[in-house]
C-alpha cells in the first residue's frame, strides 16, 4: 500500500502542480490573479482532442508515433495565442481593480465554456475521450503503473526544469523576474509592462493546455466543459499549500497535495463521493491553519 | 372623532411621503417601480409566467446581501450560493425532523444563514482580497460532497422534498399571485432593512473597512466585530432568500441550491446595477431576469447555451466598459435633476437674508 501511495502520489503531485505553474506564474509576475487558467485548461484540452483526430488523417502510418507530440505543440501554441488575446482584449483594461478582475476571469470562464458547448455539439455533455499519451503498462516497484502517466510525470517535471531555465537565462525571463520584484523600477529600466503581461499570460496559457491535457488523458480520460472549476480547485489548493507566486513552492505543494490525495484514496472506503470536494477541505483546513500558505508570505519569483 | 382622526393620518402620512419620496427623485422612482411590480399580477399577463417575477425578487436579497459584503465592506465573496443553500436546508431540515410549522422553520433557517456566515467568517477573518475569494469559493463545492456523503440526513441528490407551501388552502393561480406578493414584500422589506443598515453609522464603518482597513483600526474600530458582523447580515438575508425559494417555488431543498450559478447570479446583478451602491443589486436582478427570459428566449430564436454566452459577454463589457453600472447612472441622472432647484432656493435665501441685514 505505502508503495502506491508513493508512486501515484508523486505522478499526480507532479500533474497537479503543473496545474498550478500556470496560475502562480501570472500571479507572481502581475500579481493578478487570473481565474481564465481554468478555461485555457478546458480549452486547452479540446484543441488537442480534436487535433489529434484531425492530424491522423494526414500524417503517414509509418511517423504515427508523432501525432500526440504534434498535436501537443500544436494545441499549447494556439491556446496561448487565445489566451493572451483574451487578456489582452479583457483584462489588461482593467488592471488594479481586483474585484473586477475575478468577475471579468469568472465570466471568461464561462465563455469559454459556452463557447466550447456551441462549436462542440453534443460532445460536451457526455465527455470529450482523450486518449493516452501513450499505452502500455509499467511495473514498478511491485505496483502497476500506465506508462502514460510515467510519461506525463516526466514531461511536467521537465517543464518546471524549462521554466525555470527560462526565467533564469533568457532576457525576458529575467524581465519577469524584474516586474514581480519592483513594478516601477523594472519600467524604469526599459520593460515594456504591456508586452511582459502579455507574454506571461500566454506562457500561463500554454502551460494550462499542456496540463489539462496531462490531466485528461492520465487521470480522467476525457474531458467536460465543467472542468474549469476542477482545475482551478487544484491549483488553489496546490498554490495554497506552496504560496501563491513561488515556483518551488508549487511543487512541494503539488507533491503534498498528491501524496494526501493517494493516501485518502487508499486508506478511506468508499472516499469516491468525498474526492471532489477533497481539494476544497484541504484549503479550508490550510487557510484555517495557516492563512496565507504553508511556506509563509508571498514569496518572490524563485 | 374618528373620521378627524383618520383625516389627520391621512394628512401626515402625506406630508411624510411628499417629504421623504416625492421630493427626492431616486426614491420616487423606486416607488413607481414598486407600484408598476405590484401591479403586475393584474396586467393581464399569462400568470404562469409570474414564477420568473418571484424567482426574481427572492435572488434579489441575495444579491443586495451580496453586495452589502463586498460593494461595502470590501470582502470578495465567490460563494455567496452557500448562504442560499444554508437557508433552503434549515427550514427542510428542521420540517422534516420536527415538523414544525413554516413559521417557526424560516425564521430558525435564518439563524442557521447566520451560523454558516460565521463558520465562514471566522477563518476567512485573516485573509483578505485573492484569498478570501479563493476560499469562500470553496466552501459550497466542499459542502456539495457533504450532502452526497452523508445521504440519510441530507437526502442526496434529490434532497429533502414534499415541504410544507405557504398558503396550502388557495387555489393553484390565487397560490401563485399569493407567492408573488410575499416574494415582493420580504424583498421590499429585506432590501429597506439593508439600505438603512449601509447608510446607518454601522455601514459607514463597514465603507471605512473596504476604504482603508488599517486606518479604521487607527481609529480605534473593532474591525473583527464589523467584518463579522457585515458576513452575518449577509448570511442572515441570504439564507432569507433560500429559505423563502425552497418553500414557495420548487418545494424542496437539494444541492442544486449550491450550483455555481446561484453564486454567479448576484454577481451579475450587482455588476449590471453598480456595486456598492444596495438598489443598483435590484436593478440588475430584474434586468437580468426580464432579459433572459423576454429578449434572450422569446424575441430572439437562440437556443440556451448561445443566452448565456451573450449574457455572459454583456456582463463582461459592463465590467470593463462601465463598472458603476446601470442603477448608478440613473440615479445619478436624478439626482442631477434635483440639484439645479436647491441652488435656486439657496441663493433666495441668500438674497433674503441680504435684504434684511
Amino acid at each position: 500500500m505505502l508503495e502506491s501511495i508513493i508512486i501515484f502520489g508523486t505522478i499526480s503531485g507532479l500533474i497537479y502542480a503543473l496545474i498550478a505553474l500556470g496560475f502562480t506564474l501570472v500571479y507572481g509576475v502581475s500579481g493578478m490573479v487570473n481565474l481564465t487558467h481554468g478555461a485555457f485548461f478546458v480549452v486547452g484540452a479540446y484543441i488537442y482532442g480534436v487535433l489529434l483526430g484531425f492530424l491522423s488523417n494526414y500524417i503517414s502510418p509509418d511517423f504515427l508515433y508523432l501525432t500526440p507530440v504534434l498535436a501537443l505543440i500544436l494545441s499549447c501554441v494556439l491556446t496561448g495565442i487565445i489566451g493572451s488575446v483574451f487578456y489582452r482584449l479583457t483584462l489588461h483594461q482593467i488592471l488594479g481593480d481586483e474585484v473586477g478582475i475575478l468577475i471579468a476571469s469568472i465570466c471568461g470562464c464561462l465563455v469559454f465554456q459556452q463557447l466550447v458547448y456551441i462549436t462542440m455539439g453534443n460532445a460536451p455533455a457526455l465527455g470529450f475521450n482523450i486518449p493516452p499519451l501513450m499505452p502500455g503498462i509499467t511495473i514498478i516497484w511491485q505496483t502497476r503503473v500506465l506508462t502514460g502517466q510515467i510519461l506525463a510525470a516526466v514531461i511536467s517535471f521537465l517543464t518546471f526544469a524549462i521554466l525555470s531555465l527560462f526565467i533564469f537565462k533568457t532576457k525576458n525571463g529575467r524581465a519577469m523576474k524584474a516586474l514581480s520584484q519592483d513594478l516601477e523600477a523594472a519600467m524604469l529600466m526599459g520593460i515594456s509592462v504591456e508586452k511582459l503581461y502579455i507574454l506571461t499570460t500566454a506562457v500561463s496559457a500554454g502551460l494550462a493546455c499542456l496540463s489539462g491535457v496531462l490531466y485528461t488523458s492520465t487521470v480522467t480520460g476525457s474531458v467536460s466543459t465543467y472542468m474549469w472549476l476542477t482545475s482551478l480547485a487544484i491549483s488553489f489548493t496546490v498554490v495554497l499549500l506552496g504560496g501563491l507566486g513561488s515556483i518551488k513552492g508549487t511543487i512541494l505543494g503539488g507533491l503534498i497535495f498528491g501524496y494526501a490525495e493517494s493516501a485518502v484514496i487508499a486508506t478511506i472506503p468508499h472516499a469516491g463521493v468525498i474526492l471532489q470536494s477533497f481539494p476544497f477541505i484541504v484549503i479550508i483546513l490550510v487557510l484555517i491553519i495557516r492563512p496565507k500558505g504553508l511556506f509563509g508570505k508571498r514569496v518572490e519569483m524563485e | 372623532m374618528p373620521l378627524n382622526m383618520a383625516t389627520k393620518y391621512i394628512r401626515k402620512a402625506y406630508t411624510n411621503f411628499t417629504t421623504h419620496i416625492y421630493d427626492v427623485p431616486p426614491r420616487m422612482l423606486a416607488f413607481l417601480i414598486l407600484v408598476i411590480l405590484a401591479a403586475v399580477p393584474f396586467a393581464g399577463i399569462n400568470l404562469l409566467k409570474l414564477d420568473i417575477l418571484t424567482a426574481a425578487n427572492l435572488m434579489a436579497i441575495l444579491a443586495v446581501s451580496w453586495d452589502l459584503l463586498v460593494g461595502r465592506t470590501g470582502q470578495i465573496s465567490l460563494g455567496h450560493a452557500i448562504f442560499y443553500a444554508a437557508g433552503a436546508y434549515g427550514t427542510a431540515l428542521l420540517f422534516k425532523y420536527f415538523n414544525w410549522p413554516i413559521w417557526v422553520t424560516i425564521p430558525l433557517s435564518l439563524l442557521c444563514g447566520v451560523g454558516m456566515a460565521l463558520i465562514i467568517g471566522i477563518p476567512s477573518l485573516r485573509m483578505k482580497g485573492p484569498y478570501l475569494a479563493l476560499v469562500t469559493m470553496a466552501f459550497p463545492l466542499a459542502i456539495t460532497g457533504f450532502l452526497y456523503y452523508f445521504r440519510d440526513i441530507f437526502g442526496g441528490e434529490t434532497g429533502i422534498r414534499n415541504l410544507p407551501k405557504v398558503f396550502p388552502s388557495l387555489t393553484f393561480f390565487n397560490r401563485l399571485i399569493a407567492n408573488y406578493y410575499l416574494s415582493l414584500a420580504l424583498m421590499t422589506i429585506s432590501s429597506i432593512i439593508i439600505y438603512k443598515i449601509a447608510t446607518s453609522k454601522t455601514g459607514i464603518v463597514f465603507i471605512s473597512i473596504l476604504d482603508d482597513e488599517l486606518g479604521a483600526k487607527a481609529c480605534g474600530i473593532n474591525v473583527t466585530k464589523y467584518k463579522l458582523m457585515s458576513f452575518a447580515i449577509s448570511g442572515l438575508f441570504g439564507s432569507l432568500a433560500g429559505s423563502a425559494y425552497a418553500h414557495l417555488m420548487v418545494g424542496s431543498a437539494s444541492p442544486s441550491y449550491l450550483d455555481f450559478s446561484n453564486s454567479i447570479i448576484p454577481i451579475i446583478a450587482t455588476i449590471l446595477g453598480g456595486i456598492g451602491t444596495i438598489y443598483g443589486p435590484l436593478v440588475g436582478t430584474y434586468i437580468y431576469y426580464l432579459m433572459n427570459r423576454y429578449v434572450f428566449q422569446e424575441l430572439l430564436p437562440l437556443d440556451q447555451t448561445t443566452q448565456i454566452l451573450l449574457f455572459i459577454i454583456v456582463v463582461l463589457l459592463f465590467v470593463i466598459k462601465w463598472p458603476r453600472g446601470i442603477g448608478r447612472a440613473i440615479v445619478e441622472k436624478l439626482e442631477d435633476l434635483e440639484e439645479p432647484r436647491e441652488i435656486e432656493e439657496i441663493e433666495k435665501e441668500r438674497a433674503k437674508k441680504a435684504e434684511k441685514s
